[in-house]
């Protein structure tokens, strides 16, 4: 029998999912609107514009350059292999720039040299200069017969005092990498090769989805062409890592959408025997079709993220259709549309409590969780609809006769509960099961860190510890950022924090950090430069006794005397100046200026901390560290939003349960998950945000393994069965989830995996006999 | 990068090959690398664009085939150098002092000892060598190859008979250094001393 209103609704979802997939084919009119940015999934923690901006520049190299090392034990072929090589990459487009020479421009190096004789003499030639200066003469005289101090770019009759040669000197070096002369590669030698260093920029960055596996796969032809000629490539980029997200995304969403598909599909075969049943799916495919196009409609995009841990909602979206097709057992014969009237009250109350739980998951700081949650939200909708308007329709007439033994199966675990029961009374169970839980919690261990997100390849961390090793660059994430009012100002805090630094370096808890303040001193020190020149004279008779005319000594003083005072914004002009540029941020909205700090080898980032306490104007930027500290403060929050959701649905279910019905039915999954947490504690594996999130999504989920329990449509075997393949479903495609090899992805899927298990086998306790047990109120 | 340097560092390529024929620099190699220990005085005239008179400097040298070189500068002023493996020294009150190996020191060590080990790949590849003259009287010319070296200096010439007689460079701004070595002998061994010196 089909009421009139049946009639009509496939038709007015057909409407409505034409237009859904007219909107998704605009969506996607330039073609996939995905995102692989992993910095969009953590929570924004950066409160002012001038931090984002300055770690925004600290990024972008990480985004778009790739550094690679070409090594081989003949100093010549490593050479030849680069240049080969950085011919290729620099045809291949992909790249702005492929850089593997050093093409310095002599004649600028020159003129900033001698512009910055003033502004860029280090602290301690300042020093020697101003309180030794006979000292300074007589260096001054050794360096000119010297013939092996290493060659000055600048002429000795252009600076007869020699300071070029001493900025030059007094420039920080970092690493082990050297200049080969003859070819202007830069090399460094280790492990019995030389190294030639390779550096390329791309042109679009890493989260341009395809860029990252182009110049993955350039560098795995390389690497294959290098090893023919037993050249060994070496290679770090951040462009490597999405590379190696992005396939592995891919493997994972084939993996667990493709198990869980496969593994539904045989589930509905086995159990109802009819091709037709396999409609069943067209709600999980609707479902994904919604949850995409909101997404898409909210956000811009999707990330890739999203759509791993959204291929799970295959295994929810399919339990609608079951909850209706599992009256099979005992509708006899079934009919589509009775069979929906029948449960659909259940339906409804499942999508409500399940958007619920999917939503609360959306107030977390965690934009990833809040894509997540509105993908499944609003995939459940479209696939809640479809079982309700469309499926019947479909499934009308279907002479569905499903298979008996499952229902025996059930028959007999409901009769082995019956004689655990006669053994042991319920609160005995509970009691067991409480002590269980304590038991498990007291062994659990909380673990909260950004790396869980990343499932980067052991070969590729360990090529880029190579890479660190063997060039000494080891740059950290973690900068300073310095503010002044001025830049006279800005460049006294720095002084102030290199002091600082200096000490850190001094004790090998820092190998190193590059400042502005390296390349340009103060205002009023090169005030005092000038003032201790003046009294040159006095003591410059050595160099008269070794031939240098008077007059050109007195020529240069006045040339010296008469160099401007460099600001910030001159001395970044000059080639020297190039690693020096980034650091440099400019005026800021508050009408000061700014600049960072960046550093080299960190090995105890809480020493950094402490180092800015008191010195005004800087502040330790250190993004991993505030990610982790957000990670430890959600878990809590997220602790709260599980208790607040709960409370939320035992609102939704008083109306048709009752107080005590509706406590009782939130308490089961409650209680599951706790002891999923216990599972955990006795399984040694951590509490992570991840799991947490996980156990917040099965207390959604099982609530409506509860409510099937409790209506009893059909009997106890029959409800039981519908949970049980409710469940098998859900698990089939969260448990995959486990198998992922991001640990954050995995601990999700495991903690869903075990909470499903523990709400099936609680399930029962929902039935409608108040006496069996009170355990909803002692375990909310 | 220092020229002299390099120019000092292929004399001691050429003294390590080995290998006679006609008089190429096969020939000229392997007569420099008979003597195990020169001695000899060096004059180093330094001429600079802007001085009427160039600077002079005069010292000793040692050159030891299997340690390294000495370089003992007397007037005007008094000041030791040392090249070996380990790095290049300079000799102050209280002893030797490694220079620190900044990127350009660095690569000079690296380069001599490329020579020391006989690695002419080394000189060949940065210098494009020319030999004229015969065994009592021939004359070497270096000429730089790459951008960067031809951006500093011009060529380097050296000449000599039985042993090196002058090392003359030319910088690309005009400036050129003339080191003469006067003397040289190869009858004596290291002294007590020198081999102190070398091992120090």
């Amino acid at each position: 029998m089909t009421l009139p209103s049946e009639r009509r609704l496939p038709w007015l979802f057909l409407n409505l999912l034409l237009a859904v997939l007219a909107l998704a084919g605009w969506q996607w009119r330039d073609g996939a609107p995905l995102s692989a940015n992993l910095m969009e999934l953590v929570p924004g923690t950066a409160p002012d514009a001038l931090e984002l901006r300055a770690e925004q520049r600290m990024q972008e190299p990480l985004n778009r350059e790739l550094l690679m090392l070409v090594g081989h034990k003949d100093r010549e072929q490593a050479i030849a292999m680069a240049q080969k090589l950085g011919e290729q990459w620099q045809a291949s487009g992909l790249f702005e720039k492929v850089q593997w020479t050093l093409q310095a421009d002599l004649p600028a190096l020159r003129t900033q040299l001698l512009q910055g004789r003033l502004a860029m003499l280090s602290e301690a030639d300042r020093q020697q200069l101003t309180e030794h200066p006979d000292a300074f003469i007589q260096q001054r005289v050794q360096a000119l017969f010297d013939p092996f101090t290493g060659f000055s770019l600048v002429p000795s009759q252009d600076d007869w005092l020699g300071l070029t040669g001493r900025i030059q000197n007094s420039q920080p070096q970092h690493g082990t990498v050297q200049l080969d002369i003859g070819s202007g590669a830069l090399i460094a030698d280790a492990d019995g090769k030389s190294w030639v260093m390779l550096r390329a920029k791309t042109t679009g960055n890493a989260f341009d989805m395809s860029l990252p596996l182009q110049v993955a796969d350039l560098l795995k032809h390389s690497r294959e062409q290098a090893a023919q000629s037993d050249v060994q490539l070496l290679a770090a980029s951040g462009l490597l890592y999405a590379a190696s997200g992005q396939q592995q995304a891919t493997r994972e969403i084939t993996w667990v959408g493709g198990g869980a598909t496969l593994g539904i599909l045989a589930l509905l075969l086995l159990a109802f025997r009819r091709w037709r049943v396999l409609l069943a799916f067209i709600p999980v495919l609707v479902g994904m079709l919604f949850g995409a196009v909101t997404c898409v409609a909210l956000f811009g995009h999707m990330h890739v993220m999203t759509l791993v841990l959204g291929s799970s909602l295959i295994g929810v979206a399919v339990d609608y259709p079951l909850h209706y097709l599992s009256k099979s057992w005992s509708l006899k014969p079934w009919h589509s549309w009775p069979a929906l009237r029948l449960t659909l009250p259940g339906l409804t109350l499942s999508l409500i409590t399940s958007c619920i739980g999917y939503l609360a998951l959306a107030w977390t700081p965690f934009p990833a969780l809040t894509q997540i949650a509105v993908f499944s939200a609003a995939g459940l909708l479209g696939a809640y609809l479809s079982a309700v308007c469309l499926l019947p329709a479909l499934l009308k007439g279907a002479d569905i006769r499903p298979a008996q033994w499952p229902l025996r199966l059930c028959e007999c675990l409901l009769s082995l509960r019956d004689a655990l029961l006669k053994q042991a009374s319920t609160p005995v169970l509970l009691a067991l099961l409480i002590a269980f839980c304590v038991g498990g919690l007291l062994k659990l261990d909380s673990k909260n860190d950004i790396r869980q997100w990343i499932g980067a390849p052991q070969q590729l961390t360990d090529e880029a510890k190579t890479i660190a090793r063997i060039t000494g660059f080891q740059p950290t994430s973690q900068f300073f950022l310095v503010r002044g009012a001025n830049q006279q100002e800005l460049l006294v805090r720095q002084t102030a924090l290199n002091e600082r630094l200096d000490q850190l370096v001094n004790l090998e808890k820092l190998q190193g950090y590059l400042s502005l303040n390296q390349l340009v001193s103060q205002p009023s020190e090169q005030q005092q430069v000038r003032e201790a020149l003046g009294k040159l004279p006095q003591f410059w008779q050595p160099l008269l006794d070794v031939g240098v005319p008077a007059e050109a000594l007195h020529a240069e003083l006045t040339k010296l005397q008469a160099l401007p005072t460099e600001d910030i914004d001159t001395a970044l002009l000059g080639p020297l100046a190039e690693p020096y540029r980034p650091l440099w941020l400019g005026p800021t909205d508050d009408g000061g200026v700014a600049a960072m700090v960046s550093l080299q080898g960190l090995n105890d980032p809480t020493l950094l901390r402490v180092q800015a306490l008191d010195l005004p104007g800087v502040k330790l930027v250190d993004r991993l560290g505030e990610l982790n500290s957000v990670f430890a403060a959600t878990q809590i929050s997220a602790a709260e939003l599980k208790l607040a959701s709960c409370a939320l649905i035992v609102l939704v279910l008083m109306l048709p349960f009752g107080l005590g019905g509706a406590l009782r039915i939130v308490a089961l999954p409650l209680l599951a998950a706790l002891c999923s947490l216990a599972s955990l504690g006795w399984l040694g594996q951590p509490l992570t945000l991840f799991s947490l999130f996980g156990l917040l999504l099965v207390t959604a989920i099982s609530v409506d393994y509860a409510i099937l329990m409790r209506e009893q449509v059909g009997g106890a075997a029959v409800s039981l069965l519908g949970t049980l393949l409710a469940a098998l479903t859900t698990w089939l495609s969260f448990g995959l989830l486990a198998v992922s090899s991001t640990p954050a992805v995995s601990n999700f899927g495991l903690s869903v995996s075990l909470g499903l298990a523990f709400s099936f086998i609680l399930a029962p306790w929902a039935g409608r006999h108040p006496h069996t047990a009170p355990v909803a109120e002692s375990a909310a | 990068m220092n020229p002299i340097f390099k120019s000092l560092g292929a004399l001691v390529l050429l003294g390590l090959s080995s290998l006679a024929h006609a008089f190429d620099l096969q020939q000229l190699s392997d007569q420099l690398a008979r003597p195990e220990v020169i001695h000899g005085n060096f004059i180093q005239e330094k001429h600079l664009r802007a001085l009427p008179q160039p600077l002079t400097s005069k010292g000793t040298f040692v050159l030891a085939k299997s340690n390294g070189l000495l370089w003992l500068l007397k007037t005007p002023l008094q000041q030791d150098y040392r090249i070996t493996p380990q790095g290049i020294a300079r000799r102050d009150a209280s002893g030797w002092q490694m220079l620190p190996g900044k990127s350009a020191g660095a690569e000079q060590n690296r380069l001599f000892l490329a020579v020391l080990q006989g690695d002419s790949s080394g000189l060949q590849r940065d210098f494009e060598l020319s030999l004229s003259g015969d065994a009592q009287n021939w004359k070497l010319t270096l000429l730089p190859r790459s951008l960067l070296l031809k951006q500093v200096f011009k060529q380097i010439n050296i000449t000599g008979g039985e042993l090196v007689s002058t090392i003359e460079l030319l910088e690309t701004q005009g400036d050129s250094t003339l080191l003469r070595m006067q003397d040289s002998t190869s009858a004596q061994p290291l002294s007590t001393a020198e081999q102190h010196d070398f091992t120090e």
